[in-house]
C-alpha cells in the first residue's frame, strides 16, 4: 500500500512539474513523418533529485517528440543492484515513459552488475553486447568493460552483415573525451576505431565521464558523451582542440531524430535549456562501401558553450 | 577429376573446422612455443572443468531467463554462488592458475605494462580501481555489490587465453582475478601481477 501512495505521488510531483516545465523547453527537432526519435542518457541511476529532474524533463520533452527508445549508455544503477536499486534508480524516475511503453535499451557500465542483463526492462537479453534495428538505423550495443576477442569478431561480422544506411555505436566509456576525471579511452579507441571506419559507423555514443561533449568528427565519425543525465562533474569539461561543443554545469540528455540522411539531436539540460544542437548530414560515398556524414549548425539558448561547423563534401 | 578436388576440398575443409577451429577458439592468438601451449591448455583445461561444474550447479536451479522480477535475477545470482562455493569448499589459490600457468601470465601481464601500450594499460586499469575500497579478494568470495569493475585492458584480452562467455579475467588492484560474472565469485587469482 505505501509503496502504491509513494508511486501515486510521485507521479503527481512529475506531473506538476511537467505542466510547469512545458513552455520552458524548446524543441527544434523537425518531427518528419516515419522519422526514427528516441533520447540518450548515460551515467544516470544515482536515485537522487537530479536524476528525477531529468526524468521529467524528458517526460516534457516526449510531450512535443513522442521518442519511442530511450538508449542508455551504462551506469544505470550505482552503488548495488538490489531489487530497491532498480526501483528508486530506474523504475520510479522513469515511471511515465515506462508506463507510456517507452523501451529502454541499455549497455553495462563499470558500477553497473552484469546480471543487470537479465533485468528485461533493459532490453539486453541476458546479452552484455546485442544489436537491434529501428526504422534505417542499425544499433551496435556493447560492453566496453570487457572488450575480448569474441566481441570484436562479433561486431565486425555485425557491422559487415548491416545492410542499414546508419550505422549507431554505443557503450560506456568514450574513445574521445575531454572530460578530466576519465578523458578518452585510447586503448579502447586502438581497437574499436578501425572497425568503426571500415565499415562506415556515423555516429558513435558514450557516457563515463560526467559531462556533455560533442567532439569534433574524428576519422569522418561523430562521438558524442552523454554522461550527466544523473552523476555531474561540475566543471569537469576542459575544452581542447577535440570539443566541438560541450556542457559541465548541469546534468543533461539528448534527443535524436533521424529521418532519412539527416539525423537531427538536441540537447537539453536539466533546467530546460538547449544547450546543443544540430543536424547531421549522411553522405553516400559513390562506392557504396560506407557513407560518411557531414554535420551543420549547433545553436542553443548557451550560444557560448555551442558552435557552428559546417563540414564541406 | 574435377569431382575428386572438390570432394579432397570438402574433406580438407571438414578437418579443419573440426579439429582445428574448436582449439583455435580457446584463446586469443597462438601460444609463442611449446612449452607455452602447454601452460594454456591445462589453463583452459581447467577453466573448461570449472565451467562444465558450474553449468550443473546452475542446471539444478530455476532457469534465470530475462525478468522484470529483480528479486528472482539476485535470488539466481545468490544461489549460483552458494552452490558453487560448497562444490569447491576445498578450492585453493592456484587450483586453475597453476604455478606453471601464473609464471606464464605474470611474464605476458609484465610485457604488456613494460611495453609502449603500458601506460595505456595502467591507465585503462586505474580507473575506478575497486582495491582503494575493497580489502583483498580470495578464492570463493563473492565480488562485493556496489563497487565498480575495472576495464580489463583490451590489448592484453588479446594476449590471454581466451575465456568462455561464463568467466572474465578482472584486475583488482595489482592482483588478477578469474571471475564468473553470474555468480560473482573469485574463481581463482594471481597475487601481485602487475608490476
Amino acid at each position: 500500500m505505501s509503496h502504491m501512495r509513494r508511486s501515486a505521488f510521485v507521479s503527481c510531483v512529475a506531473l506538476a512539474a511537467i505542466g510547469l516545465s512545458l513552455c520552458a523547453q524548446e524543441l527544434t527537432l523537425p518531427l518528419k513523418p516515419d522519422s526514427v526519435r528516441f533520447a540518450v542518457i548515460g551515467d544516470m541511476g544515482t536515485g537522487e533529485k537530479p536524476q528525477y529532474e531529468v526524468a521529467e524533463q524528458m517526460i516534457v520533452a516526449r510531450q512535443k517528440f513522442p521518442f519511442e527508445f530511450v538508449v542508455a549508455l551504462g551506469d544505470n544503477l550505482y552503488g548495488g543492484s538490489a531489487p530497491s536499486d532498480y526501483e528508486s534508480k530506474f523504475e520510479q524516475p522513469y515511471k511515465l515513459l515506462l508506463d507510456a511503453g517507452v523501451n529502454f535499451y541499455a549497455v553495462l557500465g563499470n558500477h553497473d552488475s552484469p546480471n543487470e542483463r537479465f533485468y528485461k526492462p533493459f532490453n539486453m537479453n541476458g546479452q552484455k553486447y546485442y544489436t537491434y534495428k529501428k526504422g534505417n538505423v542499425r544499433f551496435f550495443a556493447l560492453d566496453s568493460n570487457y572488450m575480448n576477442p569474441q566481441q570484436l569478431s562479433w561486431l565486425e561480422t555485425e557491422l559487415q552483415n548491416s545492410g542499414s544506411d546508419w550505422k549507431i555505436c554505443y557503450f560506456h566509456h568514450p574513445l574521445y573525451s575531454s572530460g578530466a576525471f576519465h578523458g578518452s579511452s585510447i586503448e579502447l579507441r586502438h581497437m574499436l576505431e578501425p572497425l568503426f571506419v571500415k565499415y562506415g559507423v556515423q555516429v558513435v555514443l558514450a557516457g563515463h565521464d560526467h559531462v556533455y561533449e560533442r567532439v569534433k568528427p574524428q576519422k569522418g565519425i561523430y562521438y558524442f558523451t552523454e554522461g550527466a543525465s544523473g552523476s555531474l562533474r561540475k566543471g569537469n569539461l576542459r575544452k581542447k582542440d577535440l570539443t566541438e561543443a560541450g556542457y559541465d554545469q548541469d546534468r543533461s540528455f539528448m534527443l535524436v531524430e533521424i529521418a532519412g540522411d539527416e539525423l537531427y539531436f538536441q540537447t537539453i539540460s536539466r533546467k530546460g535549456l538547449t544547450i546543443d544542437s544540430g543536424v547531421i548530414r549522411r553522405v553516400v560515398k559513390i562506392s557504396g562501401a560506407a557513407s560518411w556524414p557531414a554535420l551543420r549548425s549547433g545553436h542553443g539558448d548557451l550560444p557560448d558553450r555551442t558552435a557552428v561547423n559546417a563540414i564541406a563534401f | 577429376m574435377k569431382r575428386r578436388i572438390r570432394v579432397t576440398c570438402l574433406l580438407i575443409g571438414f578437418f579443419l573446422f573440426a579439429f582445428v577451429a574448436p582449439g583455435f577458439t580457446g584463446q586469443s592468438r597462438a601460444p609463442r612455443d611449446k612449452e607455452e601451449a602447454r601452460d594454456f591448455k591445462i589453463f583452459t583445461d581447467r577453466v573448461q572443468e570449472y565451467v562444465k561444474m558450474q553449468k550443473d550447479m546452475e542446471a539444478s536451479l530455476p532457469t534465470l531467463k530475462p525478468t522484470k522480477d529483480v528479486e528472482q535475477i539476485v535470488e539466481h545470482q545468490r544461489a549460483l554462488a552458494g552452490k558453487i562455493a560448497d562444490a569447491r569448499r576445498a578450492a585453493r589459490q592456484g587450483d586453475i592458475f597453476t604455478h606453471e600457468v601464473a609464471e606464464r601470465f605474470r611474464k605476458i601481464i609484465r610485457s604488456e605494462f613494460h611495453g609502449a601500450e603500458g601506460r595505456l594499460a595502467r591507465q585503462t586499469i586505474r580507473q575506478d580501481d575497486p582495491s582503494k575500497v575493497i580489502a583483498r579478494l580470495h578464492v570463493n568470495d563473492v565480488f562485493p555489490e556496489g563497487i565498480p569493475l575495472t576495464t580489463t585492458p583490451p590489448t592484453l584480452l588479446l594476449k590471454l587465453p581466451e575465456l568462455p562467455l561464463e568467466l572474465a579475467y578482472r584486475f583488482v588492484g595489482r592482483d588478477l582475478t578469474l571471475i564468473d560474472i553470474q555468480a560473482r565469485l573469485i574463481v581463482d587469482l594471481i597475487p601481485n601481477v602487475i608490476p
